[in-house]
C-alpha cells in the first residue's frame, strides 16, 4: 500500500489527540476537568477500548475537518462490555452529529450493552452542516435507532448512565434526562433551554448554573447523584454498573450483630443504619438520596445478590409518603424490575400525604392520596422481579400497597416478614387492615439477612427475556 | 345511565350476617353487570345512605366480582364512589385491603390490574374518603360534581379538598353540574369505546377551518375551534381542561371513528409552550389512547417546551422525555398537522419521528407552517447579537432582529417545508380532515389479546 495512505491516516488521526492541542488541554486542566480521551480512558479498563469514528468528520468545501464533538468506545468496566461516550465540549460546544449517537444506541440496543455517556454541552449546533437550521438530524444511516427514539427504546432494556460535569442544555439535556442513572458534579447544569434561549425567550440573563444547577436538581429530583467532580462521577458511574452483575457471596456489616437495638417500639429513629446493617458490608448506594427524603431507595447487596431497598425514614415526616415520595417509588420499582434486582422493602409509614402547590394558594401537606400515590401499586402491579417485605412498625392507610404491592401482582411478594416491632390490630381510616394476617413469618432483625440471603438463593436472576418488559419513566 | 332492563344485579342479599335483622341494603354497594350503547359493562355504586357508603368486607368482595368480570371478558368498569373509606367495626376478619398471600385479585390491586386493559371511570358526586378515593385515583377517567370532594379521615375529622383543585392537578377529568350531567358524561366516555359509528358528519364550521388562523401570525386562536371544526359534529368531548392549559386532549369522531386529539393551545397562558403538566398530561392521554386503541391526530403550534428557572425547577428536563417516551412505544397510528411553529423539541412531543420501532403515518402541514429549531426571532438574535447591541436604537435593533428573521422564514416556511419533505404534504386547511381519514380507513381499529401497558396514573 502506498506509504502516503497510511501517513495521512496517522496524519488524520493525530488531530483528534490531546497531544495535538495543548493549549485546549492546559485550559481544561486549569480548570480542574478532565478532557473527553481522558473521561473515557479513566472510565475504562485499560487495554479494552476500540474506539469508533476516530477520523470522523466532515468536509466542508473540499476541506476536511476533523470533529465530531466527541469520542465514542465501545470498551469494559470491571470486565463488563460497555459503550462508553463524551461529547467534547471545547469542540464547538459538544454539539453532537446524531449519526453517531444513533450508530452507540443501535450498538447498544442489539448487544443489550450499558450506555455510559458523559452529556455537557448545549444541544445541536446553531448551524448544522447538512440541516442548516440547527436542527437535529433524525436520518442516521448507521443503525436502526437515532437519537430520541433511541433513548426511549434503551430504556428498560440495557442501563443507561450520563454524567453531566457541566452546562447541559437542550438536546445534551434531553439525553440525561432519559437515561437511567444521572450523574452530576457539583456547579453543573441540566436544563432544556440553555441560558441565550432563555434570554431570547423571556429577555432575562441568568447563569447556567442558577438557571438549573444540579444543586437544586439534587434536592428536586432532577438526577440521581451529586458529586464533587469527574473523578468522583467516573467511580459512582463504575459503582453503579458494578450491580448490574451478582458476586457470589458478601460480608455482612460490622453492625449486623446490633442491628436488634436499632429500632425502637415508639419514635422516631434513623432507618439508614438499619438498612446498612441488613446489607452486604459498604454495599448501599443510594439513589436520589435528597429528593424526597423520606423514602429510601438504594442498590444494595445481599450476600453477594444485588438488590434494590426501598425504605420509609421515619426521621423524615414521621416516614408518610407524599407526592414526590411516591414517585420515587414507582421510578426506582419499574428500574429494579426491569433489570431484574429483587426489591426488598422496610416498611414503617403512617400512610400518604398530599403536597397542594395551587396559585393563589398557599402550599400544604395534608393527609389524602392524588394520583401520584396510585403510580407504585400500578407499577408494583405489573413488576415480575420478587419482592421481600419486612414490616418494621406501621404500615397504615395505603402505605403497605405503595411499598410492596398487592399480592395478587405478577410478582406476588416472595416472603413477608414482620419484626417483633411491628404493629397489629391497627385499624385506620383507610381500611380495617389487620396486617398481622399478611405476614409469612415473624423474626427477629438478626435473623432477617440470613433468611433473605438463603430464599434470594432459591431465586434465579434471569434477563434472557427477548424484549424488554417496559420502559422506566424518567419521572 | 345503563340501558333500560339491561342491570343484572349481583349480591343483592349481601349484608351483615352477624345480624339477624340486616338493616344495610346490598351492603352499601349496589352492583352488577349492565349495558351501555347495548355493549357490555360492569357497574356499581357505594350507597352513601348505607353506612355512609363504607368499604365492608362484603362489598368489597363484590366489588372484587366485577373485577375479576370486567377483566376476563373485557368489559368497562364504571362505579360511583361516594363513601367514607372503611366501615369501622366491620366485623369480618381478614378485609381484601391487605397485602395478604390470597392469591386473587381484590379492589385496588384489580384496579391496577385493569388499568390499560379495559377503560375505567368513577363518578363522584358527594364526598370519597380514603379507600373510596383511592378507587377512583386508580381509575382512567374521574367525573365529579363541581360540589363533591375528596379527603381522608384524621383522628375521626375528614379532611377534604375539593375536586376542583383535584381537577387542577391533573387528577380529575370532568367537573360536571350534577348527577345527570356525569351520568351523560360517563355514557359519552365510555361510548368512544364501546361503538364506532359507521359514518359521521362533518361539522358546519368545517369548510371554513382555515379561517380559524388570523392573518397576523403573532396572533393568538383558540385551538379548540379547530378542533371542533375538524372532527365530526357534536362528536368532542375534552378531558382534563383544567390543569396543562397549553394543550388540549381530547376524545373525538371523525367519519364515525373514535380518535384521540392532542393539541397545543395557543390561546393559553403559556402561549402553546409545553411546561411540565402539559408533558405529563399528554404522555398519559397517548397512553390512554394506546391503550384503547384510538389513533392520535395532533395539531402542532407550540414555541417549545417551557424554558426559565421555574420550569428547570419543576422538573422539565425529566418530564419532557415522558411524551416522547409515550408516543415511541405507541402502536396506535399517529396524524399531525403542524398549523404554525414547533421549535426546539416541540415538533417530537407532537409529531412523533421516524425511528426503528413506528414512524408517524402522516404528517401534514398548512400553508402557514414555520419550521426552526427555536423561535426565529429567538435564533436572529442569537446570530446578530452583536449588530443588535451594538444598534443606536431600540427601533433599529428590532428591525435587525426581524429582517434577519424574516431570511430564515423564507428559508423553510410554507411550502419550502413541503418541498424539502420536511413534511408528507402542505395541504389547505379544508383538505386535512378528507387526507386523515383517508389514511385512517386504511388502519383498522385493533385491541390486542393481551394488554399492551398499564395507563400511567399521572
Amino acid at each position: 500500500m502506498d506509504q502516503k495512505l497510511i501517513d495521512a491516516l496517522k496524519g488524520a488521526r493525530e488531530t483528534r489527540t490531546d497531544s495535538s492541542r495543548a493549549d485546549v488541554v492546559t485550559e481544561v486542566h486549569r480548570r480542574g476537568r478532565m478532557t473527553a480521551r481522558e473521561r473515557l480512558a479513566s472510565l475504562l479498563d485499560e487495554g479494552s477500548a476500540v474506539e469508533y469514528g476516530s477520523i470522523a468528520g466532515q468536509t466542508k468545501d473540499g476541506e476536511w475537518i476533523a470533529e465530531t464533538g466527541g469520542v465514542d468506545f465501545v470498551g469494559t468496566i470491571n470486565g463488563q462490555v460497555v459503550i462508553a461516550s463524551s461529547t467534547d465540549y471545547t469542540d464547538r460546544g459538544g454539539g453532537y452529529g446524531a449519526g453517531r449517537l444513533g450508530r452507540l444506541f443501535s450498538l447498544a440496543h442489539e448487544h443489550r450493552w450499558p450506555l455510559v455517556f458523559f452529556v455537557d454541552g448545549g444541544g445541536s449546533r446553531a448551524q448544522h452542516p447538512r440541516s442548516g437550521q440547527g436542527h437535529i438530524e433524525f436520518a442516521g444511516p448507521v443503525g436502526r435507532f437515532t437519537i430520541v427514539d433511541g433513548n426511549a427504546e434503551l430504556s428498560g432494556w440495557v442501563p443507561t448512565i450520563a454524567i453531566v460535569s457541566g452546562p447541559s442544555f437542550a438536546g445534551h439535556a434531553s439525553l440525561a434526562a432519559f437515561s437511567d442513572f444521572l450523574v452530576a458534579t457539583k456547579g453543573s447544569s441540566i436544563g432544556l433551554g440553555g441560558p441565550p434561549m432563555v434570554e431570547a425567550a423571556l429577555g432575562k440573563r441568568i447563569s447556567a448554573n442558577e438557571l438549573a444547577g444540579a444543586e437544586m436538581h439534587e434536592t428536586k429530583g432532577g438526577i440521581d447523584l451529586l458529586v464533587d467532580d469527574d473523578g468522583a462521577a467516573i467511580d459512582a458511574a463504575r459503582r453503579y454498573l458494578a450491580y448490574y452483575e451478582d458476586h457470589p457471596t458478601g460480608p455482612a456489616a460490622d453492625s449486623a450483630s446490633s442491628i436488634d437495638a436499632l429500632v425502637p417500639e415508639e419514635g422516631p429513629y434513623d432507618m439508614l443504619p438499619v438498612v446498612e446493617a441488613l446489607v452486604d458490608a459498604d454495599s448501599l448506594f443510594q439513589l436520589r438520596p435528597r429528593f424526597a427524603p423520606g423514602l429510601i431507595t438504594a442498590l444494595a447487596r445481599l450476600d453477594g445478590r444485588t438488590v434494590g431497598v426501598l425504605a420509609n425514614q421515619p426521621l423524615v415526616d414521621d416516614g408518610a409518603i407524599d407526592n414526590d415520595s411516591a414517585t420515587k417509588i414507582s421510578r426506582f420499582v419499574e428500574l429494579c424490575d426491569a433489570y431484574e434486582y429483587p426489591l426488598v422493602a422496610l416498611v414503617d409509614t403512617p400512610g400518604c400525604v398530599s403536597n397542594w402547590q395551587l396559585k393563589g394558594s398557599p402550599d400544604t401537606v395534608e393527609p389524602g392520596i392524588t394520583r401520584w400515590h396510585t403510580r407504585p401499586i400500578m407499577a408494583h402491579q405489573h413488576r415480575t422481579v420478587p419482592l421481600f417485605s419486612i414490616l418494621v412498625r406501621r404500615g397504615r392507610g395505603l402505605g403497605p400497597a405503595l411499598m410492596t404491592g398487592y399480592s395478587s401482582a405478577k410478582g406476588v411478594p416472595a416472603l413477608c416478614l414482620g419484626w417483633p416491632t411491628m404493629e397489629v390490630d391497627h385499624r385506620d381510616g383507610f381500611s380495617t387492615t389487620t396486617y398481622s394476617k399478611a405476614i409469612d413469618d415473624v423474626v427477629a432483625p438478626s435473623e432477617t439477612r440470613e433468611k433473605l440471603s438463603r430464599i434470594l438463593r432459591h431465586l434465579k436472576r434471569d434477563l434472557s427475556q427477548p424484549e424488554k418488559k417496559h420502559t422506566i419513566d424518567s419521572w | 345511565m345503563l340501558d333500560p332492563e339491561s342491570f343484572v344485579e349481583y349480591g343483592v342479599l349481601a349484608g351483615a350476617t352477624a345480624q339477624v335483622m340486616d338493616d344495610s341494603p346490598a351492603d352499601g354497594l349496589v352492583a352488577g353487570a349492565g349495558r351501555i350503547a347495548g355493549q357490555p359493562v360492569v357497574a356499581g355504586s357505594y350507597d352513601y345512605n348505607v353506612a355512609n357508603g363504607t368499604q365492608s368486607d362484603r362489598n368489597q368482595r363484590k366489588l372484587g366480582r366485577l373485577i375479576f368480570l370486567a377483566r376476563k371478558h373485557r368489559w368497562p368498569l364504571i362505579l360511583f364512589v361516594d363513601g367514607d373509606g372503611a366501615r369501622p367495626g366491620d366485623h369480618q376478619p381478614g378485609p381484601p385491603v391487605v397485602v395478604m398471600p390470597r392469591g386473587r385479585w381484590d379492589v385496588y390491586d384489580g384496579m391496577a390490574e385493569l388499568s390499560g386493559w379495559v377503560p375505567t371511570v368513577t363518578i363522584l358526586s358527594g364526598r370519597a374518603l380514603d379507600g373510596n378515593a383511592g378507587i377512583a385515583m386508580l381509575s382512567d377517567c374521574v367525573i365529579a360534581t363541581k360540589d363533591s370532594a375528596f379527603g381522608s379521615w384524621v383522628e375521626s375529622e375528614p379532611v377534604l379538598r375539593s375536586v376542583e383543585d383535584y381537577a387542577k392537578t391533573g387528577n380529575v377529568e370532568l367537573v360536571v353540574d350534577d348527577d345527570e350531567a356525569a351520568i351523560a358524561a360517563a355514557r359519552q366516555y365510555l361510548c368512544y369505546f364501546l361503538s364506532d359509528v359507521s359514518e359521521g358528519a362533518p361539522s358546519s364550521g368545517h369548510d371554513d377551518i382555515g379561517d380559524i388562523i388570523p392573518d397576523n401570525r403573532r396572533r393568538p386562536y383558540d385551538m379548540r375551534k379547530v378542533i371542533t371544526a375538524f372532527a365530526d359534529a357534536d362528536s368532542v368531548m375534552e378531558l382534563g381542561a383544567k390543569w396543562g392549559r397549553s394543550m388540549v386532549t381530547a376524545f373525538a369522531r371523525l367519519e364515525g371513528r373514535a380518535i384521540g386529539i392532542f393539541a397545543n393551545q395557543p390561546k393559553s397562558p403559556l402561549a402553546g409552550a409545553i411546561d411540565v403538566d402539559a408533558a405529563d398530561k399528554v404522555a398519559r392521554f397517548i397512553e390512554l389512547c394506546d391503550v384503547y386503541g384510538f389513533p392520535l391526530v395532533s395539531f402542532v403550534d407550540n414555541p417549545g417546551y417551557m424554558v426559565g428557572p421555574q420550569a428547570e425547577r419543576e422538573g422539565m428536563a425529566r418530564h419532557h422525555a415522558r411524551p416522547l417516551s409515550a408516543l415511541h412505544h405507541r402502536t396506535v397510528p399517529l396524524c399531525s398537522v403542524q398549523i404554525r411553529k414547533a421549535y426546539g423539541l416541540g415538533p417530537f412531543a407532537m409529531s412523533g419521528w421516524g425511528s426503528g420501532r413506528t414512524v408517524p403515518e402522516l404528517r401534514l402541514a398548512w400553508p402557514t407552517v414555520e419550521s426552526g429549531g427555536m423561535s426565529l426571532e429567538g435564533a436572529a438574535y442569537l446570530v446578530k447579537r452583536k449588530e443588535i447591541h451594538a444598534a443606536e436604537s431600540k427601533a433599529e435593533a428590532l428591525a435587525i432582529r426581524d429582517e434577519y428573521a424574516e431570511t430564515m422564514r423564507d428559508m423553510a416556511s410554507g411550502l419550502r417545508a413541503g418541498r424539502s419533505f420536511a413534511f408528507d404534504d402542505i395541504v389547505h386547511p379544508a383538505e386535512t380532515r378528507g387526507r386523515i381519514s383517508a389514511i385512517l380507513q386504511r388502519i383498522p381499529r385493533t385491541l390486542g389479546a393481551e394488554k399492551k401497558h398499564p395507563v400511567d396514573p399521572h
